[in-house]
């Protein structure tokens, strides 16, 4: 039923704003016109969504702006080569994460390696519950933090857990999907996700309590 | 077979939240957790988490300029190129 995420393309030699004519191939499939179409149609809905990830890994406005715009040229330039009916949503992702990987990376800071083997499984939770929070009521501190203080959460996340967290519980995919997206194990998948979480855990305590949303 | 034990229970809850268990372990954990409240807890707690990321990490807006230089560079190609 799933396909794997082929036509990826992988290069882009122009860059955005680029108004040269690419060759094509003499092998080239036949123009459809339908196609822009059809980009625009099924393509353009993802953009808040490609956007918000694209905040998500570079960190900063003026970079995500860039990269959603590159990965966007790329898939429209490699859009010939996606297969109609499989999961364009996928596709759209594993371009922004490879456009990432290969050129904005290099310029971004990586935050420290997570020493996380001292994080237990459920730190948070027991976290808030040792600070006097009623059963129901862990849940609701979570809702007394601000928005920005979770995306920076997450922002803090090391690269690979920041994917994999981001993939998985902001945008729903599945351990299959996430594998082909990041062209990594399930098992690896499983691994930086809750390594991940554990770290984001952590991070949350840290602004629960620095923002004194519990009395510990 | 013996029901799973809490300890077990927590250990999947992730994969149970995550879609992602086998059908014969997601029963097994979605009955132990019809009737034990700690672990239904733990299970809210780690859902809520899940909503949390989603609702506030994934809908900023595209700035308009952003949006602009998308639909120019559509624009700019009457249809998808087909590089070498």
């Amino acid at each position: 039923m799933e396909r794997a995420l082929g036509g990826v393309p992988r290069v882009a030699v122009a860059t955005f704003g680029h108004t040269g004519t690419v060759s094509r191939s003499a092998t080239a499939p036949p123009e459809d016109p339908a196609l822009k179409e059809r980009f625009e149609r099924d393509a353009m809905p993802l953009l808040p969504s490609l956007y918000s990830a694209a905040l998500r890994l570079t960190r900063n406005p003026a970079d995500a702006d860039d990269l959603v715009q590159e990965a966007y040229l790329r898939a429209f330039r490699g859009f010939s080569g996606f297969e109609e009916g499989t999961n364009l949503k996928a596709w759209m992702y594993r371009i922004l994460t490879n456009t990432f990987i290969n050129s904005y990376r290099k310029k971004q800071r990586e935050p420290v390696t997570v020493h996380d083997d001292d994080i237990a499984d459920w730190y948070l939770y027991d976290k808030l519950g040792v600070a006097g929070a009623e059963a129901s009521a862990e849940s609701e501190v979570l809702d007394k933090i601000p928005d920005e203080e979770v995306q920076r959460a997450l922002e803090a996340l090391p690269e690979g857990f920041r994917m994999a967290v981001l993939l998985a519980d902001v945008e729903g995919f599945s351990y299959k999907e996430i594998a082909e997206i990041l062209e990594i194990p399930i098992g690896t998948v499983m691994s930086r996700l809750h390594r991940g979480r554990k770290a984001l855990q952590k991070a949350l305590w840290e602004t629960v309590r620095e923002r004194g949303l519990v009395t510990d | 077979m013996s029901p799973i034990d809490c300890e077990h229970v927590l250990q999947q809850i992730e994969l149970y939240l995550d879609g992602e268990l086998e059908v014969s372990l997601r029963v097994e954990v979605h009955q132990h957790l019809s009737g034990c409240n700690g672990c239904l807890d733990h299970s809210a707690f780690q859902q809520r988490l899940k909503e949390l990321l989603r609702a506030t990490c994934g809908c900023n807006d595209v700035p308009a300029h952003v949006m602009e230089r998308i639909h120019a560079m559509l624009a700019d190609h009457p249809e998808p190129l087909h590089p070498a």
